[in-house]
């Protein structure tokens, strides 16, 4: 019998028209390490919360079916029992801290149960090593960085010694390189420890190189599981809307068109390896591509749009936030800017609507001095769009949360209808014209947001981190909006850590680190430039990565995305008969 | 607010951050009754001399300055108006004696100030909290006390995003009359509800997560242990107190500072 052993379960939450899970069977053995993986709202968190019981004694609703975990039935184990066994980390890390101390907080939960002083020392100090913030003890809980602060969830889940861990998208709010150490930590743990982990990630890339299997979810069942290499590679998995990692999509092309590995690669060295023998000694024959050029239209820039100027800033508690920073943006451009958590990038997109004065230098739009132009008079061409939509949605429905911008530009009524229709129609959001926008779903929110903005036209659309908690699908239709937009000629800024959209995008890269810019350029130039990308802790897309290693062998270095690299492969590979 | 910047707890090692809380209250309370048992400036400047090694010692000055500056205003009105009233119900006329209870009112209200600065400054919220336990406060209490601190700076933040986001939409806040600027803030306490609402959620859920409740017998990673500094404080503030209460109670009253004279 598995650690985990799931039952024909249905569960529908109260009032809801339809039910979240629809029939799942499943089995879990000791030491597994699983991804949970399907389109947002397909059911994968509400599963997780059958894991510890707070589904059924938390949140009421009809559940049918039996979950068993770690011997003990869910539904007879209230939570705080089954909570020593199963340990559940949440997407958001602020939501789950309750001290004011590290210590304190990796505490709490032994706290809860009693156990004496001794044995909470010994267990906090192992969370505390294992998750790798040993160091930071006696630190205060609010001054930690994001990527610290999952780090701490999880230590202080894992005081508890639970058999099962369950991670629902813990890395969304990080940066790759703090993924990647939390990554590291389950992987420790997996294997050192023979904990089961039960991981519910979109971004599949990084787990495929860790987990055992793979498990897909869709619209409240299980489609599909096996280890990686099955489920990525079957056709199922892709019309299920769930992302098919890097290399793993790579190798398929590469086998249509005769190609044929030994193995499917489930890391970048792994493809490289299998690669090397396969090489025909030989120089790619590629297109010279002028890398001054934009990669997407071909154009040269000529008119700036936004120019900054040795612009520094300091908040009281931040020193130098921002460093002399000197920029120019010019009409039209697709730019993005990326770095760690911290380097400066949402302090400096905050000053193009003047939310932010420089405290030394100057910024101008459209060549004019912004220093005497109030936000709401600058955001009329500068458009912004923060991370989370939660932050601003407040109308009773979308039509109204759509028209609250023009009519404090003070636009006229009849302007303000044609303008609602057209956002309404542009983010396919027609149907919910008279919804509230808080009964929609995450996207559809970050939607609703992103369509508040758009609706008086901007000029310039500045997007902050766009692409956070948002799943495959939504994502490729991000993209595709922001080349339709580019298409009528606006200038795009996106903030964003995340490489692969990038890589996709292929804007002009404005790298940050400690409120300095420390490299600018095309992509093909910026992401080849390991000594910057290392300086702003951001990792090269998975396919770079691999050409990175290929390029001992007289292969290019710099090629970002798929097409690119099938097109390059194809032509120094030899073809298996 | 910078008269509540004051009593923002500042970390710290200093022999007064060590004290243990109770202690702590205690010698509080001593310095704050004996600002309340009298009423004459000698006494009150002497308690005010007295506190100031003590801010040095717990190394606060400069946040207790800020908490002094802040209090001007209050300071100010209560001078003044205890001034006035003087003038008016004694017909129109002042003398030093009446000068010398304003001040001495004023240097009592410093000395409260004072005394609450040095102990919320030095006293860690968590400490606190021990310290409500210790007095058998239930832990629902506690826990309720310790998380609303912890989420201060949370929705400090949060404010600051909204604020931005709405902003960035077009609305003004400082434009228009008092009532619509009233209503310009619902744009933003909105969404400071409901995503606290939702946020409320998330913590019951990871709250059960870490066995919340599991046990009655809930156990504490720091413990309260009385040292010998603390019994120190405790005995010299009992003495302390019982001294100013003799003096109060059977000593003769104290000489004006100034002699008699009409001023106005």
């Amino acid at each position: 019998m598995g650690i985990i052993e799931v039952r024909d379960l249905h569960y529908s939450y109260p009032n809801a028209t339809s039910p979240a899970l629809k029939g799942i069977d499943l089995t879990i053995d000791k030491g597994e390490f699983i991804l949970l993986t399907g389109p947002s709202g397909c059911g994968k968190t509400t599963f997780c919360r059958t894991l510890n019981g707070l589904i059924p004694h938390f949140y009421n609703g009809d559940m049918e079916g039996e979950v068993t975990v770690t011997g003990l039935n869910i539904r007879e184990h209230p939570t705080y029992k089954l909570a020593q066994h199963v340990g559940l980390i949440f997407q958001n890390p602020d939501n789950q801290i309750f001290a004011l101390t590290v210590e304190k907080d990796v505490a709490f939960g032994l706290e809860n149960q009693g156990v004496p002083k001794d044995k909470m020392l010994e267990a906090i100090g192992w969370a505390l090593e294992t998750a790798g913030i040993d160091h930071l003890k006696d630190r205060a809980t609010h001054e930690m960085s994001g990527g610290e602060k999952q780090r701490l969830a999880i230590a202080s889940i894992l005081a508890m010694k639970p058999k099962v861990l369950v991670l629902d998208e813990p890395t969304s709010f990080l940066d790759p390189l703090g993924a990647e150490r939390i990554f590291r930590v389950l992987d420790t743990l997996n294997k050192e420890y023979e904990m089961t982990i039960l991981l519910i990630e979109h971004r599949v890339d990084l787990a495929t190189q860790y987990v055992d299997r793979v498990i897909i979810f869709s619209d409240g069942r299980i489609t599909n599981q096996g280890s990686p290499e099955e489920v990525f590679t079957d056709g199922a998995t892709r019309l299920a809307g769930v992302g098919i990692p890097r290399v793993i999509e790579l190798n398929d092309r590469l086998k249509s068109k005769g190609i044929l590995l030994d193995r499917t690669p489930l890391n970048p060295t792994m493809l490289v390896e299998q690669l090397r023998g396969h090489i025909k000694r030989g120089n790619a024959n590629r297109k010279a591509v002028d890398p001054d050029l934009d990669l997407f239209t071909g154009e040269q820039w000529v008119n700036p749009i936004i120019e900054v100027e040795g612009v520094s800033f300091s908040y009281p508690s931040v020193d130098k936030a921002l460093d002399d920073v000197s920029l120019t943006i010019h009409k039209g451009e697709f730019v993005a800017i990326m770095g760690e958590n911290g380097a400066g990038k949402t302090t400096l997109v905050k000053h193009l609507n003047g939310l932010l004065r420089p405290q030394e230098g100057r910024i101008k739009i459209d060549g004019a001095d912004i220093a005497d132009l109030s936000v709401a008079n600058l955001a009329r061409k500068v458009g912004l769009v923060f991370q989370n939509p939660d932050d601003q949605l407040f109308s009773e429905n979308v039509e109204e949360e759509i028209s609250f911008a023009l009519r404090n530009f003070g636009f006229a009524s009849d302007v303000i209808d044609k303008r609602v229709d057209w956002a309404l129609n542009l983010l396919d959001l027609e149907r919910y014209r008279k919804s509230s926008p808080f009964i929609l779903s995450g996207g559809e929110r970050k939607r609703v947001a992103l369509g508040s903005v758009l609706a008086w036209d901007p000029e310039i659309v500045v997007l902050d981190e766009p692409t956070i908690g948002q799943d495959y699908a939504q994502k490729e239709r991000l993209r595709h909006f922001l080349m339709q937009l580019r298409t009528q000629g606006k200038t795009i800024i996106i903030v964003t850590h995340d490489v692969e959209f990038v890589a996709e995008c292929k804007p002009r890269i404005v790298l940050m680190a400690d409120g300095k810019i420390i490299a600018d350029g095309p992509i093909k130039k910026v992401m080849t430039d390991r000594d910057a990308m290392a300086r702003a802790s951001v990792a090269p897309p998975e396919i770079t990565k691999v050409f990175q290693q290929l390029s001992e062998l007289g292969l290019p270095d710099n090629v970002l995305d798929v097409d690119e690299a099938v097109d390059v492969l194809s032509q120094v590979l030899e073809v298996s008969k | 607010m910078s008269l509540l910047e004051g009593l923002r707890f500042t970390r710290g090692d200093s022999l007064i951050h060590r004290l243990d809380p109770r202690v702590k209250f205690l010698m509080t309370m001593v310095i704050f009754t004996s600002a309340i048992l009298f009423m004459d400036l000698l006494p009150l400047l002497v308690i005010f001399l007295v506190q100031i090694p003590l801010v040095f010692i717990a190394e606060i000055q400069q946040e207790w300055t800020k908490s002094l500056k802040g209090s001007v205003f209050l300071a100010t009105i209560i001078f003044s108006t205890n001034l006035i009233s003087y003038y008016f119900f004694q017909g129109r006329s002042l003398n030093t004696e009446n000068v010398e209870t304003a001040l001495a009112l004023t240097v009592r209200f410093l000395n409260l100030i004072t005394s609450f600065s040095l102990f919320f400054l030095t006293t860690s919220p968590d400490k606190l909290s021990l310290a409500l336990e210790k007095a058998r406060i239930p832990y629902e209490f506690n826990f309720a006390f310790i998380t609303a601190i912890r989420f201060v700076p949370v929705l400090a933040d949060e404010a600051q995003s909204i604020m931005d986001a709405q902003r960035s939409r077009g609305l003004e806040l400082d434009k228009g009359s008092f009532l619509t600027k009233i209503r310009k803030y619902i744009p933003i306490l909105l969404p400071l509800i409901i995503n606290s609402i939702r946020r409320s959620l998330d913590l019951a859920e990871a709250m059960e997560s870490r066995a919340f409740g599991a046990t009655r017998d809930r156990t504490n990673l720091f413990e309260l242990v009385m040292e010998g500094r603390d019994y120190a404080v405790v005995v010299i503030s009992l003495v302390l107190l019982a001294a100013l209460v003799y003096m109060k109670l059977y000593l003769p009253p104290f000489e004006p500072l100034f002699p008699y004279r009409v001023l106005i």
